[in-house]
């Protein structure tokens, strides 16, 4: 990443430090925190995981702590519940609080009372505030304006479809001994290819909405996160669960990759996020 | 009244007395700059123009740092006057993040370079005066407030903001050009908004679609 000199602040490309230096590196990480917690606990819904949904409980309280972590006046944290009704910040908060609460509940009742009709009511509100954690943060980072990279409706579908993927990943490596470990596979798969076209086209858009923006993803795509984090699970998975042909090192490792590909592209694109210079035509 | 302000580029020479102005004003730590004068060159020789911009928080009438805000410490008066109280403050840096201008500071909890005008060698009386006068909160963000103590005061002893010194921004007062003028955009016999009605002045970047108070005059 370029480092931007004193006199050149505003008057050259400049990127932003405040949520990826020094503490700020914490944002990256609720971010990955919030996107696979709403991710994991939905596909753990879907596949019945009850060790699954525990997982993406903790991720969530993880996303709460990273968000708290990255605050310089944590112990403030309470004023953030206090601005839902324009803050994506706020928002996202007040999200993650009310998720530990549902999901806590949806989990005790699932355990202890299972076919419960209460079971059902809290997996439709705890499935619903899964879905807000995991989208929030896209929200948030589609918000600012000033980065013309992350100003994109596309951040929160981007970022919903992420999470899913990784907790997909994350149902795997929960599910190692079932006998239908493939068709989780197959689902992680599908999801992969949605997460290829999901930033291929947010990529795209992105290479002619603004010069600022196109210098961004030309920084993003000649790192190995797209490769490493997408691409590569896809090939390693995909003939073996088409075959529905088991090969549990193979997930492990696909999974893996997915999992840190989660977290390497939410970093990247805060890393990449470039401020447009200030000074008319300075660039020419 | 809606509280705004008029640069005049021409007359601009880029001596940085608005910045120094503004440090002394307000007692700003190293590393803070709640005005800043942005330097550039326009076109390649032998048809190079100079450009030079001082800047600061633009008082938007549709500030996205109010609502990026999560607690409420970011906010605007009824004069149009953006603040931050940093008393509620957590420092997320979400404002900062959703300004366009980039017109905030972190004051961060750092070494002594982050406090000390002389790293090691303590603070000068000045700074010692500062922190009792105009304590600044280590680890919240910082922003011009277009002197607000000087317009509140000034306002309460029957004075006129941006004609009368004592209740005028530091900047304006101290710019050897008289480049800066300061006054009600809303009252258009007011010097500011002739000086922006006859000269033509334009808002930096109004593709920013955020309506700020400051006008500038090429």
């Amino acid at each position: 990443m370029m480092q931007i000199k004193p006199w050149d602040f505003m008057v050259k490309y400049t990127p932003q430090r405040e949520w990826i230096e020094g503490h700020g590196i914490m944002v990256a990480f609720a971010m990955f925190f919030g996107g696979i917690s709403g991710g994991l606990y939905l596909s753990s819904l879907y596949f019945h995981s009850e060790l699954g949904t525990l997982i993406a409980w903790v991720f969530s309280g993880l996303a709460g702590l990273t968000d708290m972590a990255h605050l310089s006046k944590p112990m403030r944290f309470w004023r953030m519940l206090r601005r839902p009704n324009s803050s994506w910040i706020s928002r996202g908060f007040i999200l993650i609080w009310l998720f530990l609460g549902a999901a806590l509940i949806q989990m005790a009742l699932t355990h202890w009372a299972p076919g419960n009709a209460w079971e059902i009511v809290f997996k439709v509100i705890g499935g619903v505030l899964a879905f807000g954690v995991a989208i929030y943060s896209g929200f948030a980072l589609g918000f600012v304006g000033a980065i013309k990279f992350w100003n994109s409706g596309l951040v929160p579908i981007l970022y919903v479809i992420s999470g899913v993927t990784a907790g997909l990943a994350v149902v795997i490596l929960v599910s190692l001994n079932a006998t239908n470990l493939y068709v989780v596979g197959n689902y992680l798969v599908v999801a992969l290819i949605a997460y290829a076209i999901a930033v291929a086209t947010y990529f795209w858009t992105a290479t002619y909405s603004s010069s600022a923006a196109k210098d961004s993803a030309v920084r993003v795509l000649k790192g190995p996160v797209v490769l490493l984090g997408i691409i590569l699970p896809i090939v390693m998975v995909a003939p073996f669960s088409l075959k529905q042909n088991i090969s549990q090192a193979v997930f492990i490792i696909a999974s893996v990759f997915t999992v840190l590909g989660g977290i390497f592209l939410r970093y990247v694109i805060l890393k990449a996020g470039m401020y447009t210079p200030l000074l008319p035509d300075s660039e020419s | 009244m809606r509280w705004g302000m008029a640069i005049e580029l021409k007359r601009c020479i880029g001596c940085y007395a608005c910045v120094l102005a503004c440090k002394a004003e307000h007692f700003l730590p190293p590393n803070i700059f709640w005005n800043r004068v942005l330097i550039g060159e326009k076109g390649k020789y032998p048809a190079v123009t100079k450009l030079i911009y001082s800047v600061r928080c633009n008082h938007c009438a549709d500030p996205k740092c109010v609502k990026a805000c999560p607690t409420g410490a970011t906010s605007q008066r009824a004069d149009g006057i953006v603040v931050v109280d940093e008393d509620k403050c957590v420092g997320c840096r979400y404002c900062m993040v959703a300004c366009p201008y980039q017109a905030r500071s972190f004051y961060e909890d750092g070494h002594g370079d982050q406090h000390e005008y002389f790293p090691g060698q303590g603070l000068t009386e000045h700074e010692k005066i500062g922190q009792i006068l105009y304590p600044h909160q280590v680890g919240t963000v910082q922003k011009c407030v277009f002197c607000k103590e000087r317009i509140d005061e000034g306002l309460a002893k029957g004075l006129k903001p941006g004609v009368d010194r004592d209740a005028s921004p530091a900047c304006m007062n101290i710019c050897p050009v008289k480049a800066i003028h300061f006054g009600d955009l809303d009252d258009p016999y007011s010097e500011v908004s002739q000086i922006i009605k006859e000269k033509k002045g334009h808002p930096f970047h109004p593709e920013f679609d955020t309506k700020p108070s400051i006008y500038y005059i090429d």
